[in-house]
């Protein structure tokens, strides 16, 4: 049946729908196209036969041309959400990805990604008067400045953008500025703790 | 030097800079670090809390951190040794130092920039005074040298008699000094012989606090947990107690003061902390009142509950209050109403016919929400239970936090476990004091008692913690002295020995003072313990802040007993 292997990709993606993103599932997106090409190539024969005067070919080639639309639209929609699934990306984990995420994008993705962040990055510098200002921080308005952190394990040293060095070291609990906390919080090596 | 309320110095100091917290664990400490926590996020002060168990670990976590902080908060840790001998800190590294341990090394005190000391002004130190401790090496020698160049110049006939004169003042300059050094070391091991603890580090906190008009009904709560623990644990004597209850009292109302207006009444889930005089039965509210009875030292010792004819006399005190058993035996929440309204009354008076004189102590209680109700002791307990507990794969540093966390409101659950710990632990307590009673288990050596618990006994692993152990001494030496009939056993000390770590092959060991109604608490195990692990060359290891907690060989048990016997005698 046709247009099978294109709902499989959309599929796919409907089963991760937490913003996840699977490996880019190039076989069955090349059997798509495969498929593709096959109904077009059917479909210029058809035509020309038709032009020549079979009417009754008319129908298959109506039914060809709406499988194609089809296969377009899906495999359109499958790039089209990977690339909002890679957007989101670059505003959870910041702008060096962790390398499994990595390697499930295909290479025109990478090359998207990096695009993105440039236009991100540029668009931040330009904020504030020319100073900068980093919007991927603090997506929800903070509650204060500094959070008490708890260590769940130990993690060595961790340095701080002015050059300090706190030790952090199993159940040690920490009273730092928010923003040096959270991407440890998020690889899940302190803990947040509200009293 | 000390820092009494050159608190606005010591906040200036601290405001922009980052603060290592080192806590000892006990639970004044866990309070006081409760309320400086609080107090630095008021602040944003940046700090970094590591909990510490000993000298040992106090040392490792300055050597991690020294590199990164240069203000260090020490508390109930570092005030009776030479901190800075023991620590070798650079020249720029400050230590803020709020700790109840007694005495407090000379050293510590006469440091003018390193050191600083939070104490209470009232607390009386008894500090011998600089001149007598400390002397300035260089005035002696400078006037020997300069007699002696000058005698180069003169006639040699008068050499002789001026080479006399300067000999005679050496020799006296010598004696003198040897005299000076004799009275330094007497006045030295005075002041040192003594262990005892001052003012809680929790509500020097809460001072503090409330200095800076930032103090909450929190910290209260956290101060007021902090005394109770003193005073549960007999770290300080009952006037101490009974002085700082009413200084906390004046915080208590100036809090409460607010609720008074009938219109405005708070919600029933904001915090209400109440001066109560309540029972002294451990636990009660959150036990059946039987139980509480049987497992409470107060009642327990004087009721003799290790004894059949104790147990007898306690059914005659529930029969005399007409309190049924079915009523007594049930959770406390679920006694009948009538029966709860008067309790207290109707057990002071019963009472007082029974010789329990003092059955009932001032104290403070916190309710929140239509369920929580706890007593000061009751959180004491339950803290403790969670800081020691015996659980598998929990290091010190957990428990620590577990404990830590308990004392806040939002940790309801972890408080309730604390205190179904505290039952066990309480339950243990009793029964062991009981086969030890019963078993006279509990030897005189002449200048004190001892005894050691077996490793068979059951829950012997609760007592190789040093706060339970201690609890379990105290309890032990109160019932001896009420179930011993010699006269002068009731007046010793008691040392008490337990396994601590059997691949290690070590025990525990405890000393604290005689019992009685007068006791200033004060505690010579620690220079006596020292001095008998030197003598007989014992494997101890003093790494305890509380100098009277060692831990010893196995195998050298009996030759450091005899060394204590000979000390003591």
């Amino acid at each position: 049946m046709f247009c099978e292997k294109a709902i499989e990709l959309i599929r796919e993606l409907h089963r991760m729908s937490d913003g996840q993103l699977p490996a880019f599932n190039e076989d069955v997106f090349r059997q798509v196209l495969q498929e593709m090409e096959a109904l077009y190539e059917q479909n210029q024969t058809d035509v020309n036969e038709a032009k020549a005067g079979r009417a009754e070919l008319i129908p298959s080639i109506k039914l060809r041309h709406c499988c194609l639309l089809r296969n377009q639209r899906c495999l359109t929609a499958y790039l089209y959400d990977r690339l909002l699934r890679i957007r989101a990306l670059r505003w959870e984990y910041g702008s060096v990805l962790p390398a499994n995420v990595r390697f499930h994008m295909c290479a025109e993705e990478v090359q998207w990604f990096s695009q993105y962040k440039k236009s991100l990055a540029s668009f931040m510098r330009s904020l504030g008067g020319g100073e900068g200002l980093d919007i991927t921080q603090d997506m929800k308005p903070p509650k204060s400045l500094y959070i008490e952190v708890r260590c769940l394990k130990d993690h060595g040293e961790f340095e701080i953008d002015d050059g300090t060095v706190i030790l952090l070291k199993k159940n040690s609990q920490h009273f730092l500025p928010r923003w040096k906390c959270e991407q440890l919080i998020r690889q899940g090596v302190l803990e947040h703790v509200m009293s | 030097l000390f820092y009494m309320l050159y608190l606005t110095n010591v906040k200036h100091v601290l405001c922009f800079q980052r603060v290592a917290l080192l806590v000892a664990s006990d639970i004044d400490a866990l309070c006081a670090c409760k309320i400086l926590q609080a107090l630095f996020h008021c602040d944003q002060v940046q700090y970094t809390l590591v909990p510490v168990t000993g000298w040992q670990d106090l040392g490792t976590a300055f050597l991690e951190h020294k590199e990164q902080f240069r203000y260090f908060v020490l508390i109930n840790c570092g005030a009776n040794v030479d901190l800075l001998e023991m620590l070798q800190p650079d020249d720029d590294s400050v230590f803020f130092i709020c700790d109840t341990h007694r005495p407090v090394d000379v050293v510590n005190v006469y440091n003018e920039t390193q050191i600083k000391l939070l104490i209470k002004q009232d607390d009386d130190l008894g500090v011998p005074p600089y001149d007598d401790i400390f002397r300035d090496e260089d005035d002696e020698e400078g006037g020997d040298s300069g007699n002696e160049s000058d005698e180069g110049s003169e006639p040699s006939g008068k050499r002789r008699r001026f080479d006399e004169g300067a000999v005679e003042r050496r020799i006296e300059r010598q004696r003198a000094k040897r005299e000076w050094e004799a009275r330094r070391r007497e006045i030295l091991f005075d002041y040192e012989q003594y262990e005892y603890h001052g003012t809680s580090a929790s509500m020097m906190f809460f001072e503090l606090a409330w200095v800076l008009t930032k103090d909450t009904k929190d910290m209260l709560w956290w101060a007021v947990i902090g005394l109770t623990d003193q005073w549960v644990h007999d770290k300080i004597t009952h006037m101490k107690y009974v002085t700082d209850i009413a200084t906390m009292q004046r915080h208590v109302s100036r809090h409460n003061h607010r609720n008074e207006d009938e219109e405005n009444s708070l919600s029933i889930d904001c915090m209400r902390i109440s001066f109560e005089y309540d029972l002294r039965l451990t636990l009660y509210q959150h036990w059946s009142l039987y139980e509480s009875i049987c497992n409470s030292c107060y009642t327990s010792c004087n009721f003799k509950l290790w004894t059949l004819n104790g147990q007898k006399k306690l059914q005659e005190f529930l029969a005399d209050m007409g309190l049924p058993l079915k009523q007594v035996r049930q959770k406390f929440n679920s006694m009948d109403m009538s029966i709860k309204e008067n309790l207290r009354d109707v057990i002071e008076e019963s009472s007082n016919k029974y010789g329990l004189k003092d059955i009932r102590i001032q104290t403070f209680g916190v309710h929140f929400g239509f369920k929580n109700r706890f007593l000061a002791s009751d959180m004491v307990h339950a803290t403790a239970a969670l800081l020691e507990s015996t659980e598998k794969d929990e290091s010190d540093s957990d428990n620590f936090i577990k404990a830590l966390d308990s004392l806040s409101r939002s940790n309801l659950e972890r408080l309730h476990s604390g205190i179904e710990l505290a039952k066990r632990k309480l339950m243990a307590i009793q029964q062991t004091v009981a086969s030890c009673i019963c078993t006279n288990l509990i030897l005189s050596q002449g200048p004190f008692l001892y005894c050691y618990l077996m490793e068979g006994t059951p829950d012997v692993k609760l007592f190789s913690k040093p706060i339970a152990l201690t609890l379990l001494c105290k309890y032990l030496l109160k019932a001896f002295v009420h179930s011993t009939r010699n006269k002068r056993c009731k007046l010793l000390p008691l040392i008490m020995a337990a396994p601590k770590d059997v691949e290690k092959g070590t025990v525990i060991v405890v000393g604290i003072p005689p019992e009685s109604e007068t006791s200033d608490k004060k505690n010579f195990f620690g220079r006596a313990f020292e001095k008998a692990a030197e003598s007989t060359s014992s494997r101890t290891l003093h790494d305890n802040f509380d100098t009277s907690i060692i831990e010893l060989k196995t195998d050298d048990r009996s030759k450091f007993l005899d060394a204590l016997i000979t000390l003591l005698s």
